[in-house]
Parts: structure tokens; C-alpha cells; sequence
């Protein structure tokens, strides 16, 4: 099915579902500012369906907007890809949201397109997917209600963490040096946490200003500070949706960390994919009596 | 501003020998929020812990730091001090100069004195984070559970049951007795072993404050001192406790035959069986994997034949809860499987047998009726081998640790073989003769002496098959040549190790045990018969290799710690536990799934939130449950659940004083 046609199931579904009552909102996206931008659009009434799109830059993790809704008791409609629907897992999981007050639309992603590179081209231009798209294992949606189309084939079977090993490959310094670079650049906007479907505590540590963990400051100290916390807080449980770095306007390869997390747990715990089911806890999670006690 | 007094020990030349205590005192002096700072000898001593009391009353101190040993030395006693002098015990704060300073750094006084200087300011910056806390209180169920029903545990059991408590003896087998049951003479005395441990076995089953539990293991553990909530599985018996007298007559008719487990496999039991004849209860157990009513569905003949009608084939196994304030484990061991020596044939000679084999050979009621007989032919022996520390003392192959019991029981075994086979040969293979015991050395020296056992300094290098002949070639090290002598039986004095099944065991009761799987006390010293746990106390062999008469004595040191425990209606808990701060918890749940205790649930609240009433999960920590392991605390992203006295803020403000000492360098 074309991008066309899926959208226009899209807004059929959205109207379906509003006028029959079944759900009192929808959450979608609708055409952004920009060409190479769409953004999440939340419609209560059947006649803003047609402001749903679906194209190549529908990217924004939709689970995420949830959290506002927590406190209420209304039924909200919504449309995941293969990484949003691992995100709301993630939530779930977390005890963050209640499955009973959601309706999944899921949508199989061919993947969305290199948003940034866009930025210098003109719509219609030729443009390769997204990074994070490009090594996708999970298009289809692993929760939901309903499919809007066929299954996709996954572009790969297992995770490639070439960037990882290069970065493994460097000395400690040259690593250190890379990363300081990196964090020098950040201006502590907090839209990687603010994105991020695995950042989902009612107060970040990093809003707690008198804790004492990380100062407000903005320097390579505390921006590092920052994203090491960012990334141990998460470790076991990214799902690997890439919003960080696709929200990160200082361009912050923020994924590098959060793989190399991944891989190392994958290594000590055993493969582990966090998002795929809530069954079981995350590696880092729980305990279990047979937990192996090294350092004692 | 705080006023926290500095307290540097000497304690004597342990510290002082490497750090500059005095140095150490005057560097503090001017530290944020120290108003005093000395040192002296030793702070643990009455004057020393005199002048806390006194200073804190002169200075108007509010908090203390002393520097001295490791807080699980004296912690308690420091606590005490400033308590008397009116403080609250937990504005106590020690820095370990002893064991994490001046012990590792013996020869370098300047680094020594500078990181213990680091220690204490660290001490300071955490005690003026410090707030007071208290003790709540517990109550305590007056019984006590034993597992294992061995001579340690029924020993254990008599002991608290005579201080007027209610005893559990949880034992796996169908019968109480444990090894000691399949021993045939003690040393050093002679004296027949069941002829001491039956009476005892009798005294346990009769007496009114202990309840046996045969035929039944651990299942779930949950709880804490005082308050143990122990699930039991009470293996279903196929006989009604009940009805069943024991007179016998359905395992006179039972069809089939089983290698018996007591006698070692070297006679048969019938499928319906007491494992030996003072066995207690002294009533069967149906062996379901063996049983051909089970098996086939025919036969049932035990049940027509039996006089009360007790043979129950429907029984199910049973979980049975009760609550017990203290648990005794007193679980035993097993014996090292020498099939690992190929030397020795690989446990396939059937001449070649371990001690305990031995023990069934010459004990009155064993498969030969207390002759000794070769397990392959049934003749008697003339030339026995003893060879010793098969598996222990033996890194490559074995354990690296001495059983403890094997020279004695060598020398025993060979002391009987003498006076029961007036020509036989006895010759006894060894690395050293250990007898650390009272009347030991003695019996030894009578084993060599009055009954002329040959003792050979040397390993057994090789044990061939030679016709109905074991061929045993060694070294004599002190003569330095080698031996070879031709032996119609050889025993092997193999190695304790512990249970198969002890480490897991040792999770479910939740308490600490050794790379050998055995149970590790509290302190190897001050603490023999504690574990790390609370309430679950060692008694016998699970602990480590054990004689008889040693493990009555720690059976009786566990039964008196468990009634000193017992004899309180209420109990101390600590105040060092977990607390939720439920205005930042976001109820994700992560600290229930990691509480290794169960203290930790998720609870409702209700709140108001933009003018409506909402209601959220939050967690709770049962603080009764709790042991301040702190494993919550880092798993919470939001820092909304803290360790009481180690506090994010605490442990920040010690990471900020040594960061600053560090910055200024």
C-alpha cells in the first residue's frame, strides 16, 4: 500500500473511530512548518481527521504523549510504527500508562527519510532513510489493535554495531576526546530526555535542582555528567526508536551511547530487545537469588 | 552550623605505627563544622570512650566522628557512648584508619597520614548529614525451626526445646539420625554410635516441645528474625502417620526389592521401607519410583495386608506455612566422590570402598552383620589399606581444605580391622597424622603402638586390579623409596564436602556460604554459629567439616543463641532502612522487582491534582522487611527512594569532601 493510501485509511479510521464514540481522541501527525517535518497532532473532532498525514517524516514516538494523559479517563486512539509500539511496551512496562484506556493503530514503516540531510534539498529530491531507519529490525508493530496494512519485511535481522566497535577500537584518550567534543556542544535542552519514551519518572533527577547530582551549569563537566546518567538511566531498557538524536539540535550522536549500552548487556545478560513484551523485567531490573555475586 | 567533634585512635601501634594520629587531629582542627579534634590511644578503652562522653558535654558537641577501626568492630560500642552522653546514636560517624589505611599502607607515614586525614574529613562532611533516627520494634514468634535432623540438629532441637520453646526438625529423609546413624564405633572412646545417638533420637521424638518433620524440605522462605514465614514440603509418605503402628508386616510382603540408600547399596530395602530398624518415626515411606502399584498400577499389596488400613496411595505432597522466630541449619554433609582418582580405579574396584562403606561393613546390624567381608567375594580381608585425605588437601582434584575428621576415624577404622582380624595387616596411607582433640594423639598413638597399624608417610600413586588382589603402589617419603603391598581391601578416607544442594538451599533461607558451598559464619571467631542473616543460625557440619563432639557443641551455641533470641517479646529493628519519597515517585515498580527481601509494594495514593481528586501507585517499603541493602536506591532513576543514613545527600557530601582535599592538591 502506498503512503497515500495508508493515509487516507488513516484519517478514515480516525473519523470511524471518533464518531462512533470508540475512542474521544486521536493522536496522528500532521503536515509541520516544514516539508521534511510532520508533527503529532491530537484531534478530538471527526472533522480534523483530515489533517492526519502519513509520509517520510512522520517520526515523532507518538507512546511518549501519553504521560499527559495518565491522569485521565479518556480512551485515546493511536498510530505506532514498529519503534513507537516498542516504546509503548516501554510505558507499560513501566506502569506509566494503562493498555485498557488506549487503541493501537499500528502501521507497518517502510522507514522515514534523512530529515536533517533534507534540510539542504528540495522536496521531492532523492534522500536516503533516516540513520536509524537504515538498520531497523522491528518495522512491524509488536502491540496493537488493529494494522492499517501487510507486514513489511525488517531491512536487518540482527544489530549492527560497527559505530560502537569503532568507537571501542579507539584509545582511552582518543575516546575521551571524541565524547568531550560531543558533550562540549550540548546546550543541556533536555529534548532527549524530554522525547525519550524510556525517560518516563514524574520528577528527572535532573529537574531535582537541590539534589546535588549534576548542576545547571553548562560545560563539558556537567554536560558529560549529564548524558553518562542519561544513558546508565535507560541502559536495559532503550528501545532503539532514535528519537534523542533525531530531536537533538547540537547533532549529538546520542545512539553510540545508548548501543554500546545495549551491547553490553546483551553481552553480560544475554540478547535482550527491551520493548518487545512486558513479560519478565528488564536485565538491570530484578533480582533473582542466583544473581552472581563477583565482587563479594 | 554543626558541632562535630574529631576522635582520632592510635589503637596502640595498629594505627600509629603508620599514621600520624596527632597530625591527623591538628589537620581537622578549623574543618568545616569541627569545634574539637584529638587523638589518643585507644578510643575504645573506658577512659577513651570517658573523655567522648565528657567533650561532648563541654564542647556542647551535637555530632562525632571517631577514627578508628572498621565499624563492625565498634560501631555499637561508639554508639552507646555518645548515647550516653545524650546524643542521638546515628550522629555517630567512623572513619576506618585501621583496616582501610594504616594496615595497607604500613610503610609510608606521609601518604598514610594524608588519606587518613581524607578519611576523616570525608567522616565529617557525611556526620554533618546525618539526622537522628530510632529504633522501632518487632515482635518475636516464640519457635524455632531446625533443618536437618542429624546429631546437630536434633542436639540443637533438645537444647532450645529444654530452655521451654517450641522446636521444628525439618529433616529430608524418611527417618532423623543423619550420618551419625550410619557410623558403627566413635572415637577416641569406642563407644557404639547409634547405642548414644538412638537415646537422643528418642528424647527428640518424645519430648513435648519439639515436632518432628520427616520426609519434608524447604520450600520458600520469607520474612526476617522474629518473623519467618517458612513453607514446608511434606513429601507425600504414602502412610498415614496416623494409623501406621510400624508393625512391619508390609515391607515383610513388599514384592520388591531396592538397593538400600542406608547400607550404601551393598544390601537391599523393599519399596516400602524404613530406612534402618531404630529409625524414628519408625514408620515406612512408599518409594514411589520403585513401587509397582505406582509403576504398573497392579500390586497393592501393602495396603490389603496392612492391619490399620494406613497406606494411603492418593496422598499428595503438602505445603504446610508456619511462622518461627529463629532457624537453626544444621544440614550436614555428604562425602567427596572419589571417582574423580583414577588412580584408584575410578570408584569401579569394588574392593576399594570409602570409610563410610567401611562403617556399614563392621557395624552389628550392617549387610554383614558386623563381619568384615569383601564387597567382592565375602571373604575377610588380612591386608587392609587406609589411605587418607582422598579429596581433601588436594587443590588439582579435590578440596583445598583438611576434613578434619578422616585421621581420626582412619585411626579407628584401623584400630577395629585389628581387633576383629587378629592376622590381618593394617597400613594407613598419609600426608600427616592431625589429632587436635581431646584423647586423640593418644588414640593414635595406641593405633600404632598396642595395635600395630603401619603408618606410611606418602600418596598412593597407583591401585591396580591384580587377579582377586589390589596391587597398591606408593611412596614411603621418609624412607624415601617406594612401596608396593598387595591388599585385599582398600578404604578410602574421602573427603566432607558439602551438600549438592546446599547452595540452594542457602538462597532460599537467604544467607551467605563459601566457594565449597559451605555455610559461612558471621565471624570466624566472635561469630561461629551466626550468619550474616538475622535469626538463621549454623549448627554441625554444614559449616565447614565437623567431629561429633564438635558439632554437639555448636549445636548447643546455636540453641542458645536462638533462645537468647527466643526469650524476647520484642526486637530491636534496625532504623537503617529504605524510604519512598512519594511527591517524586513515579510507581514504575523497579524497586519491588530488585528488593532482594520483599520489603517493597506498590501502594495507592490519592491526590489532587488541577482541582480533581487523581489517584497513582506509589512504592512502599515495609521497613520491618527491609535490611538496607540499598539495592532500590540505585535502581530508581528519580532518586525518590533513599537509604536512611547513607542518603544521596550523605554519601554526596562524603564524595565532595574527598573531591575538594583532592581539588586543593
Amino acid at each position: 500500500m502506498n503512503q497515500e493510501a495508508i493515509q487516507t485509511k488513516m484519517r478514515q479510521r480516525a473519523k470511524e473511530l471518533l464518531n462512533s464514540g470508540a475512542v474521544t481522541m486521536v493522536l496522528g501527525w500532521e503536515a509541520g512548518t516544514f516539508w521534511y517535518q510532520s508533527t503529532p497532532i491530537l484531534i478530538r473532532q471527526a472533522e480534523d481527521a483530515d489533517k492526519l498525514v502519513w509520509n517520510d517524516f512522520c517520526q515523532n514516538n507518538l507512546s511518549k504523549y501519553l504521560l499527559d494523559f495518565r491522569f485521565t479517563n479518556e480512551k485515546i486512539a493511536l498510530f505506532l510504527k514498529g519503534c513507537d509500539s516498542r516504546a509503548f511496551n516501554r510505558l507499560l512496562q513501566d506502569k506509566q500508562i494503562e493498555r485498557e484506556k488506549t487503541y493501537i493503530i499500528g502501521i507497518p514503516c517502510e522507514g522515514m527519510k534523512d530529515h536533517r540531510l533534507a534540510q539542504s534539498k528540495n522536496e521531492g529530491d532523492d534522500l536516503p532513510l533516516a540513520k536509524i531507519c537504515q538498520s531497523c529490525r522491528y518495522p512491524n508493530p509488536v502491540i496493537y489493535d488493529e494494522l492499517l496494512t501487510e507486514e513489511v519485511t525488517p531491512r536487518q535481522k540482527i544489530v549492527d554495531f560497527s559505530d560502537v566497535e569503532a568507537i571501542e577500537q579507539m584509545s582511552a584518550d582518543e575516546r575521551y576526546e571524541f565524547w568531550q567534543k560531543e558533550h562540549t556542544k550540548c546546550i543541556r535542552c533536555y529534548a532527549c530526555r524530554n522525547v525519550c519514551p524510556a525517560c518516563n519518572c514524574r520528577k528527572c533527577i535532573f529537574d531535582q535542582a537541590t539534589s546535588g547530582w549534576n548542576s545547571k551549569d553548562v560545560n563539558a563537566s556537567e554536560n558529560q555528567f549529564y548524558a553518562m546518567t542519561r544513558a546508565i538511566h535507560i541502559a536495559g531498557r532503550c528501545i532503539e526508536c532514535g528519537q534523542c538524536e533525531y530531536v537533538c539540535p547540537a547533532n549529538i550522536p546520542i545512539m553510540l551511547m545508548n548501543k554500546k549500552l545495549i551491547k553490553d548487556i546483551d553481552l553480560l545478560f544475554g540478547d535482550y530487545d527491551a520493548g518487545l513484551s512486558i513479560e519478565g523485567q528488564p536485565p538491570l531490573g530484578h533480582f533473582e537469588k542466583d544473581d552472581p555475586e563477583e565482587f563479594m | 552550623m554543626k558541632r562535630v567533634g574529631v576522635f582520632i585512635c592510635h589503637c596502640g601501634t595498629n594505627i600509629a605505627a603508620s599514621v600520624d594520629c596527632a597530625q591527623v587531629a591538628e589537620n581537622l582542627k578549623g574543618y568545616p563544622n569541627v569545634v574539637f579534634s584529638t587523638d589518643y590511644k585507644y578510643m575504645c578503652s573506658e577512659p577513651g570512650q570517658e573523655m567522648i562522653k565528657e567533650t561532648i558535654k563541654r564542647e556542647k558537641l551535637d555530632r562525632v566522628v571517631v577514627a578508628s577501626c572498621s565499624p563492625r568492630m565498634h560501631e555499637p560500642t561508639f554508639r552507646r557512648c555518645i548515647a550516653d552522653a545524650g546524643l542521638n546514636p546515628y550522629l555517630l560517624e567512623m572513619a576506618n584508619i585501621r583496616e582501610q589505611c594504616s594496615w595497607v599502607h604500613p610503610h609510608d607515614m606521609e601518604r598514610a597520614t594524608a588519606k587518613a586525614t581524607d578519611l576523616v574529613k570525608m567522616a565529617v562532611a557525611k556526620v554533618s548529614h546525618d539526622a537522628p533516627l530510632a529504633k522501632s520494634f518487632s515482635p518475636v514468634t516464640k519457635r524455632a525451626l531446625v533443618v536437618g535432623g542429624g546429631i546437630a540438629g536434633i542436639q540443637t532441637a533438645i537444647d532450645i526445646a529444654n530452655n521451654g520453646y517450641q522446636v521444628d526438625i525439618l529433616e529430608k529423609q524418611p527417618s532423623i539420625g543423619g550420618k551419625m546413624a550410619q557410623i558403627d564405633k566413635t572415637f577416641p572412646t569406642l563407644d557404639c554410635s547409634a547405642c548414644i545417638l538412638t537415646p537422643k533420637m528418642v528424647e527428640a521424638s518424645s519430648h513435648p516441645n519439639i515436632n518432628l518433620i520427616t520426609y519434608a524440605e524447604l520450600e520458600k522462605v520469607e520474612g526476617y528474625v522474629g518473623n519467618f514465614d517458612v513453607t514446608i514440603r511434606r513429601k507425600a509418605r504414602s502412610v498415614d502417620l496416623n494409623k501406621c503402628t510400624g508393625c512391619g508386616t508390609c515391607w515383610g510382603k513388599c514384592p520388591t526389592k531396592v538397593d538400600s540408600e542406608f547400607e550404601l547399596g551393598m544390601t537391599k530395602r523393599k519399596a516400602i521401607f524404613t530406612p534402618f530398624p531404630q529409625a524414628i518415626p519408625n514408620k515406612p515411606v512408599i518409594d514411589r519410583e520403585h513401587c509397582l502399584k505406582f509403576k504398573t498400577g497392579k500390586c497393592g499389596l501393602c495396603q490389603k495386608i496392612c492391619p490399620t488400613g494406613a497406606i494411603d496411595y492418593t496422598q499428595e505432597d503438602e505445603l504446610v506455612t508456619t511462622r518461627y522466630g529463629a532457624i537453626v541449619m544444621a544440614t550436614g554433609y555428604e562425602l567427596f566422590d572419589h571417582s574423580v582418582y583414577g588412580e584408584y580405579g575410578y570408584g569401579k574396584y569394588p574392593d576399594v570402598i570409602t570409610g563410610l562403606h567401611f562403617e556399614r561393613l563392621i557395624n552389628a546390624s550392617g549387610p554383614t552383620m558386623g563381619k568384615i567381608k569383601r564387597p567382592s567375594d565375602h571373604t575377610e580381608p588380612k591386608n587392609v589399606v587406609f589411605i587418607k585425605c582422598v579429596g581433601s588437601r588436594d587443590e588439582t582434584k579435590g578440596k583445598a581444605y583438611c576434613s578434619r575428621t578422616c585421621c581420626m576415624y582412619t585411626a579407628k577404622q584401623a584400630t577395629l580391622v585389628r581387633e576383629k582380624i587378629k592376622d590381618s595387616n593394617v597400613y594407613v596411607f598419609y600426608m600427616d597424622v592431625r589429632t587436635p582433640g581431646k584423647g586423640y594423639e593418644e588414640f593414635y598413638n595406641r593405633t600404632t603402638e598396642t595395635y600395630g597399624a603401619h603408618y606410611i608417610r606418602g600418596r598412593v600413586s597407583k591401585i591396580t586390579q591384580d587377579g582377586d588382589k589390589l596391587r597398591v603402589r606408593g611412596e614411603d617419603t621418609l624412607l624415601g623409596r617406594p612401596v608396593e603391598i598387595e591388599a585385599d581391601m582398600v578404604v578410602l578416607a574421602t573427603a566432607m564436602v558439602a551438600n549438592a544442594d546446599a547452595a540452594k538451599i542457602a538462597q532460599l533461607v537467604g544467607f551467605s556460604y563459601d566457594k565449597d558451598d559451605f555455610y559461612t559464619e558471621s565471624h570466624p571467631k566472635l561469630a561461629p554459629v551466626e550468619t550474616h542473616t538475622a535469626g538463621v543460625f549454623l549448627a554441625g557440619a554444614c559449616q565447614g567439616p565437623k567431629d561429633i563432639p564438635d558439632s554437639v557443641a555448636q549445636a548447643g551455641a546455636a540453641a542458645v543463641k536462638v533462645c537468647a533470641l527466643l526469650s524476647k517479646d520484642m526486637l530491636e529493628t534496625e532504623p537503617i532502612t529504605s524510604e519512598v519519597d512519594t511527591k517524586t515517585c513515579a510507581g514504575c515498580g523497579h524497586c519491588v522487582d530488585v528488593c532482594p527481601y520483599h520489603a517493597i509494594s506498590l501502594t495507592t495514593i490519592e491526590e489532587r491534582l488541577l482541582g480533581q481528586t487523581i489517584t497513582r501507585s506509589v512504592a512502599n517499603v515495609n521497613t520491618s522487611l527491609c535490611q538496607g541493602c540499598g539495592a532500590c536506591t540505585v535502581t530508581c532513576r528519580s532518586s525518590s527512594i533513599n537509604l536512611r543514613h547513607f542518603t544521596n545527600e550523605q554519601i554526596l557530601a562524603e564524595v565532595d569532601a574527598l573531591c575538594q582535599t583532592i581539588q586543593n592538591k
